[in-house]
């Protein structure tokens, strides 16, 4: 089983409630998280998306951000969050 | 120490990874290809060494990354321009930084000397200014690697921070006078901040990544971030904030300044500014997320005003300890919190591969030590005549084909194909890994010969064996040599071709039937044939009365004893020629040909079965004697009518075959089964196809059918026999030899057999 989630382009206060939810739902899965679209991320959704890639390296599954825009690599690395969400092949990716 | 162990291969598996992209990233700014992305990628790769090497106290290798780093840091920046000279200093930079890698993973030595030229050569790129004179001291430094006890830093495992990650390299850098100037940058610049955002400052819309991104208005940032006190995803309010952190600070601006962009989230936010460096072990602590013995947040950062003063001191006089002996860790032992990092150095290597771990969580790749797919494979190959041998006892018994049992067994046969592609799969790799280290060979090739040379590869992801993949370097190797020492021309003399003065050396590697072929074409000069054919006169390897076509006069360099260089250079002349070369591509079952056009270079193809372990062949029987000829290699088998063969010469003959004639080989006679031959008619006939696309007609006494064999190699078990590829083991037990097909055309077209040349390769 994966599923994937595609990221909206604001990642705010607003999103976050949802977006956590939306992981929450997908708990178990291998998952795919599409990154192309976002234009800015906030604080909240950066610790969702911390938390659900704890989680899923838990379970044991794969968590795989794709895509992701420059304007969320950008944030990641000014959050110092790269370590955690961006792999390798991401980063592969983005180079 | 197991463990740590342990995780320092996977570090130099992941250097070997490293370097890989670092020289990719090189070489593709050498093509033009300069953008932010690929800059970055090469700093990564670099940084990420250092990163790992601080780890284990691999002190030079840090040392010299650092130097490394700086001038990557400088020109991703853009604080110097991205020049072919740069790339090229750059890209030697990098083979002395892989010597680095070697050396410190106990393979091969460095010639500090160079090194300390080049880590010179690269500070006075990265400040013109800089007088050379620090580097000069630095040959004094030992190139011992010692195995000092983890200096646990809290390297981030990816490198793409804005800014040096001061903190865990500042102990490091190459020489005293750099010593002194980073103390000074500790001192007046450098500020931590801690932030520590209430779940208040999201309401009120307000957000850390704004205030993060105003603070790196004021200079180079670089965050790190501490997420331990998140709860599980489950647990987690949207809305609430929970992630701290400690940003470090490089900017010219006081403190108000700094205090400025907090103004509007006052009250909504803690914020601590302190001048200096965290300590390390503050770093570490939420870095690594030591979970119970991580001090509170406030505890941590209350500490950092403190040791800054010790830090600036302490590597100075700490840097010989760490060279000479595997005594404290120079980072760790000034900060305060030194004892819990010590304390916690068993569990520091257990929190390490979330660092070093490549794959990372993904978990898509596995690494799983050779050794133990070697002997799936033996197994699986075991397997396979174990099945074959059951199915021939099973059809002595003459049991229906539609019976349960015979039907069982069909499965089982299915069954047993497929597990062996699976696992042969396993082993495949792509040829990158042996092509990665051609570049470097190249560069160095052009500069010992002072030749210009650029290489262009293709085909890198083609797939082969592993067992293959190993013996590809040495002729590969030995190939670019050759083309770049005798195949290009010096630059002045391509100049007065009207070539560019960069010679082009071409490495490919294909797929074509069944085989994995290697090209390594170069537009030199070609084959100066008069001049080959006249040393081999020459030195007696062949008859002066020989006419020989030209693509056999190219083939003769494979003769043994046969060197054209007029000197012997540094590079071709290691007593290592072409022949030895061609001997040993032959014992894998592999040939190698070149052809040449004057003027225009030459071509080398080499080409070696996918794989040395299994393959599909024809079982033949010949004067009694049971073969398999390779599959690959067979066009079509027919029963020749006495029409179609035609006589030619004394003792030849060849087979009409749809309106072109083939010559007709008599297996059992070339292999000296027997002595005559009998009429054609009577047996089979087997039309071939060798490697460089002439075809025979290999006759045999009867056909058994198709199987797929498991081979065993008679080199190693025996030694190789002319015409015999190898060997392997029948459903019935017995041995069977697998015909070498091509080295069976040869035998008969060479005729009289020339006095000390082996197989000498000649395409139609």
């Amino acid at each position: 089983m994966s599923t994937a989630i595609a990221l909206p382009e604001t990642l705010d206060l607003k999103a976050s409630a949802p977006l956590k939810q939306a992981f929450v739902e997908r708990r178990g899965q291998n998952i795919e998280v599409h990154a192309d679209q976002v234009r800015r991320l906030g604080g909240l959704c950066l610790q969702v998306l911390l938390a659900a890639r704890k989680a899923w390296d838990e379970d044991g599954k794969p968590f795989l951000i794709t895509a992701p825009s420059e304007a969320f690599v950008e944030t990641i690395r000014l959050f110092g969050a790269e370590g955690a969400l961006l792999q390798t092949d991401i980063q592969g990716a983005a180079s | 120490m197991d463990e740590l162990e342990a995780i320092k291969v996977t570090f130099f598996q992941e250097c070997e990874e490293l370097l890989a992209d670092l020289e990719g990233g090189l070489l593709a700014m050498q093509d033009g290809n300069d953008d932010g992305d690929t800059v970055n990628a090469v700093f990564r790769a670099v940084h990420s060494i250092k990163g790992g090497a601080g780890a284990f106290g691999l002190e030079p290798l840090v040392r010299f990354a650092h130097v490394f780093e700086t001038l990557l840091d400088a020109l991703r920046s853009n604080e110097i321009p991205s020049t072919p000279d740069l790339t090229a200093v750059l890209l030697r930079a990098s083979d002395v930084l892989a010597d680095h890698v070697s050396a410190a993973r106990g393979l091969g030595t460095v010639d500090m000397a160079a090194s300390a030229a080049m880590a010179a050569e690269l500070k006075i790129w990265t400040d013109p200014n800089a007088a050379p004179a620090p580097a000069a001291a630095a040959p004094v430094e030992t190139s011992q690697y010692v195995d000092a006890a983890p200096i646990v830093i809290g390297a981030d495992d990816d490198g793409m921070d804005d800014d040096d990650l001061g903190f865990d390299f500042q102990p490091m850098t190459i020489s005293l006078d750099a010593q002194a100037e980073d103390a000074a940058v500790l001192e007046d610049n450098v500020w931590t901040v801690s932030i520590r955002p209430k779940s208040d400052l999201y309401r009120k819309a307000n957000e850390t990544a704004l205030l993060l991104r105003e603070l790196s208005r004021l200079g180079p940032v670089q965050a790190t971030l501490d997420d331990s006190a998140l709860p599980a995803l489950e647990f987690l309010d949207p809305e609430a904030a929970y992630v701290t952190w400690s940003v470090r600070l490089e900017t010219e601006q006081g403190e108000e300044a700094i205090r400025e962009v907090f103004e509007f989230v006052d009250g909504d936010c803690d914020l601590e500014i302190t001048r200096g460096e965290a300590p390390v072990a503050d770093v570490l602590a939420s870095l690594l997320n030591v979970a119970a013995p991580a001090p509170e947040p406030e505890t941590a950062f209350e500490t950092a005003s403190a040791p800054e003063t010790a830090l600036i001191e302490a590597p100075v006089e700490a840097l010989a300890p760490v060279v000479e002996a595997a005594a404290p860790a120079p980072v760790t032992a000034p900060a305060p919190a030194a004892p819990p990092v010590a304390a916690n150095a068993p569990a520091a290597p257990a929190a390490k591969p979330a660092q070093i771990d490549v794959p990372g969580p993904g978990q898509s790749v596995i690494r799983v030590d050779p050794e133990r797919i070697d002997h799936l494979i033996d197994l699986v190959g075991e397997l396979v005549i174990n099945q074959a041998m059951l199915a021939q006892r099973v059809g002595e018994y003459g049991i229906a084909p539609s019976s349960n049992l015979a039907m069982g067994l069909d499965e089982l046969e299915q069954l047993t194909r497929q597990i062996q592609d699976s696992v042969m799969a396993i082993r495949a790799q792509p040829v990158k890994s042996v092509f990665q280290r051609m570049p470097r060979l190249v560069r160095e090739v052009a500069n010992m010969t002072g030749k210009q040379a650029r290489l262009v590869m293709d085909g890198e992801n083609t797939e082969v064996d592993k067992t293959v993949i190993e013996r590809l370097a040495d002729p590969i190797t030995h190939m670019l040599r050759n083309a770049i020492d005798h195949g290009l021309e010096s630059p002045e003399e391509r100049k007065a071709a009207g070539k560019n003065p960069e010679g082009v050396v071409r490495l490919a590697a294909l797929h074509r039937s069944g085989r994995i072929v290697i090209e390594v074409q170069d537009d030199g000069k070609g084959i100066n044939r008069e001049r080959v054919l006249s040393i081999a006169v020459k030195k007696g390897l062949i008859s002066p009365d020989l006419t020989l076509t030209d693509e056999e006069i190219d083939n003769l360099i494979f003769l043994p004893g046969f060197s054209t260089a007029d000197k012997i250079s540094d590079v071709s002349g290691r007593g290592v020629g072409m022949d030895v070369v061609k001997r040993s591509v032959q014992a894998l079952g592999g040939r190698i040909s070149i052809t040449s056009r004057p003027g225009l270079g030459s071509t080398f193809t080499l080409s070696l079965p996918l794989t040395l372990a299994v393959l599909d062949g024809m079982v033949v029987d010949v004067a009694g004697e049971t073969l398999v000829i390779p599959l690959a290699c067979i066009v079509e088998s027919l029963r020749p009518k006495a029409e179609e063969i035609r006589p030619l010469g004394p003792t030849g003959s060849v087979l009409a075959v749809r309106d072109s004639f083939v010559p007709l080989i008599d297996v059992g006679l070339t292999l000296n089964y027997r002595t005559t031959s009998p009429p054609a008619t009577d047996g089979v006939v087997l039309l071939v196809e060798g490697e460089d696309g002439s075809r025979a007609a290999l006759v045999a006494d009867a056909i058994h059918g198709q199987r797929q064999v498991v081979i065993k190699s008679l080199e190693q078990n025996y030694q190789q026999v002319e015409g015999v590829a190898a060997a392997t083991i029948l459903g019935d037990g017995r041995v069977a030899l697998i015909l070498d097909v091509d080295a069976v055309i040869n035998l008969r077209r060479r005729g009289p057999p020339l006095p000390s040349d082996p197989t000498l390769i000649a395409a139609e």
